[in-house]
């Protein structure tokens, strides 16, 4: 017989293991098109990722966290307080190995979709196949077709703008100054409008969406009208093409802002479970939601961000290395439509993950003829390992939980 | 590694592209070369520059295949591919009749040329390398093009297939002028024949620089 308190070790270890994962995983999603545009470097992009990823995980992160993401597993699971302590060990070990395989043969799974498999994987050994919510899992399910393609369209249309007002203009430079408060005041709406709805601080906030638009829209347009001021003065004589330069400044934003929410957002993946055995091991028992302290949020935070500079050298330089035909008007779209798949997909309360939004966006921008060359049939193979990946962390899931029922 | 966000960026075909049309002008200034020793008296070096530009064809043979070679089924190109296929076809065909051009000449290239007739090949010669030239200025303007979308640039470079278009009308009237001097002077049906043949195949080097822009103004089609 295993103590609690050496349990509540080792789920620290896997909680850090698997923030790890998210962090060395996840990485390139945030920055890969500000590094392949060139809007920073390697050294900018590992040192954003992992402050914001800090930042977001600590102070935007959850700080009441479903015990269950999404709800797609049945909360009478951790009735049982022995059963739900070996459960969220289980699926909290099997997510992370999984994303860790995924990060070695460097396969583009989501995250939350590995935790959410292995959810179901302790769910179905703990209480039989009435504890899952199969609708909940058909949102998933329409989450891998529905994320992909919106952000396609959000990326194709972006792009074909950008180049109606801007590239095929006399003077693209002048052009892109004077548009510039749009372009920046509607990525501004977007990352408020996300800050507001996605962000659990933001949801804390707790103000209507109506508000929530104003608030956005008014603070876009006087952001929108600043950065043009900046513009103006930072991004002097343009060389031979002055609007990439001036996207390239937008873009640096574009991508902290993904990293803060990557951080807000991913960090309950590795924490939520982390937080169930914490509660269990302290209190003796667990409800459907509990208190994340602080410290767990700073710990998990801590995690993704030592992922990131772990992994994200390696990730990061080869990105910079191989994607050579990425501008910054390209990037920005992509960027764009990521960020705005993301928001919206998780107002209507699906779980979509950022890899998904990512390439999807890279698909529209190819299909409006912005990359020189993009590779279509690559995203049937990504398609197969986001279909793989929640039943596959789910068998895990019950294999380590049988072995650790004979354990403990 | 397989990054997948990475995986879904091929390499352009459009850097191999200006690769090989670097080779077509770096191979037109060796032919430019080997048709001056060949019309200048005593000639020596004409066979080394043969083989110079055999050497370029090869190189030039390899970028092709590369190209060709590495563009992954279901991959979106901002023009259509097999446009670029062409395009590289011609630029290609480019090179092969400056190769054919000399190895016509080799056969009897001992004997020189009459020397009244120097002048108009040199002429002749100058105006089909210019041509060259003029092509693979514009495919680098295209890859501009290409990477900004910039209305003004496209406009510049239909400007360039425009003029690409002169030149080669240009090389078409000095080679009919040429061949009609070669009748008028030369009563030897022999050497007729021999530098008849010449001056087509030389013309069409020009022929073929212009159906390259031609395939160029399909690409860069709005």
């Amino acid at each position: 017989m295993i103590s609690e308190f050496h349990i509540l070790i080792i789920g620290y270890i896997f909680g850090f293991y698997m923030a790890w994962n998210i962090g060395a995983n996840d990485v390139a999603n945030s920055m890969a098109s500000a590094v392949g545009a060139k809007a920073i470097t390697i050294r900018q992009a590992i040192f954003i990722a992992g402050i914001l990823n800090i930042v977001g995980a600590t102070f935007i992160g959850s700080h009441v966290t479903n015990t269950i993401r999404k709800g797609i597993v049945s909360t009478d699971i951790l009735a049982d307080p022995n059963l739900a302590l070996i459960g969220a060990l289980s699926a909290l070990l099997s997510a992370a190995l999984w994303v860790s395989f995924a990060t070695w043969k460097s396969l583009p799974v989501s995250t939350t979709h590995s935790i959410v498999g292995a959810m179901i994987g302790f769910g179905i050994m703990a209480g039989g196949f009435t504890m899952i919510n199969w609708g909940k899992l058909g949102a998933v399910v329409l989450s891998w077709v529905i994320s992909p393609v919106f952000s396609m369209a959000i990326g194709f249309g972006m792009f074909k703008i950008i180049v109606k007002t801007i590239l095929k203009k006399k003077d693209p430079y002048e052009r892109a100054l004077k548009l510039s408060p749009f372009f920046i005041g509607i990525a501004i709406f977007v990352v408020i409008l996300s800050f507001l709805f996605k962000t659990p601080l933001g949801k804390r906030l707790s103000i209507g969406t109506p508000t929530a638009l104003i608030v956005a829209g008014t603070l876009a347009c006087l952001l929108g009208y600043a950065g043009m001021r900046a513009l103006r003065r930072f991004v002097k004589n343009p060389e031979a093409s002055g609007e990439e330069a001036i996207f390239r400044k937008i873009q640096i934003g574009t991508s902290c802002y993904v990293a803060l929410a990557q951080g807000a957002n991913d960090v309950a993946n590795a924490i939520g479970p982390l937080a169930v055995i914490y509660f269990i091991v302290k209190t003796g028992s667990v409800g459907t939601k509990v208190p994340v302290p602080l410290f767990l949020l700073l710990f998990g935070g801590i995690g993704i961000a030592c992922g990131i500079a772990m992994a994200g050298n390696r990730v990061m330089e080869t990105i910079g290395r191989r994607i050579t035909t990425l501008n910054n008007t390209r990037g920005f779209s992509v960027d764009f439509a990521a960020a705005t798949t993301v928001l919206i997909a998780s107002k209507l309360g699906l779980p979509v993950s950022t890899t998904h939004a990512a390439v999807g966006g890279v698909m529209g921008v190819g299909l409006a003829r912005g990359i020189e060359a993009v590779n279509f049939r690559i995203i049937f193979q990504i398609m197969i390992y986001w279909i793989l990946t929640v039943p596959i962390s789910a068998i895990t899931s019950i294999v380590i939980f049988k072995i650790l029922q004979l354990v403990v | 590694m397989r990054i997948p966000f990475l995986s879904m960026f091929v390499t352009s075909p459009f850097e191999g592209l200006l690769e090989h049309a670097e080779k077509v002008n770096e191979c037109a200034l060796v032919f430019q070369q080997a048709m001056e020793c060949y019309i200048s008296e005593g000639c020596e070096r004409f066979e080394d520059f043969r083989q110079d530009i055999h050497r370029i064809e090869d190189e030039a043979d390899s970028i092709k295949r590369r190209i060709r070679g590495h563009l992954p089924k279901g991959t979106l190109l901002q023009y259509d591919k097999f446009e670029l296929f062409r395009y590289l076809g011609e630029q290609d065909k480019v090179l092969d009749a400056m190769q054919e051009s000399l190895d016509w000449i080799s056969i009897r290239s001992e004997l020189g040329i009459p020397q009244r007739l120097a002048t108009d090949i040199k002429i002749f010669v100058n105006a089909v390398t210019n041509a060259v030239a003029e092509l693979s200025k514009m495919a680098a303007e295209a890859q501009k093009y290409f990477k900004s979308y910039s209305n003004d640039q496209r406009i510049h470079v239909k400007e360039m297939i425009r003029s690409l278009r002169r030149q080669e009308h240009e090389a078409d009237k000095l080679e009919d002028g040429l061949k009609q001097k070669v009748f008028d002077s030369i009563s030897d049906p022999v050497t007729v024949f021999h530098l008849v043949r010449m001056a087509e195949i030389i013309g069409s080097i020009a022929d073929h620089a212009e159906n390259a822009g031609d395939m160029m103004r399909a690409m860069i089609a709005v």
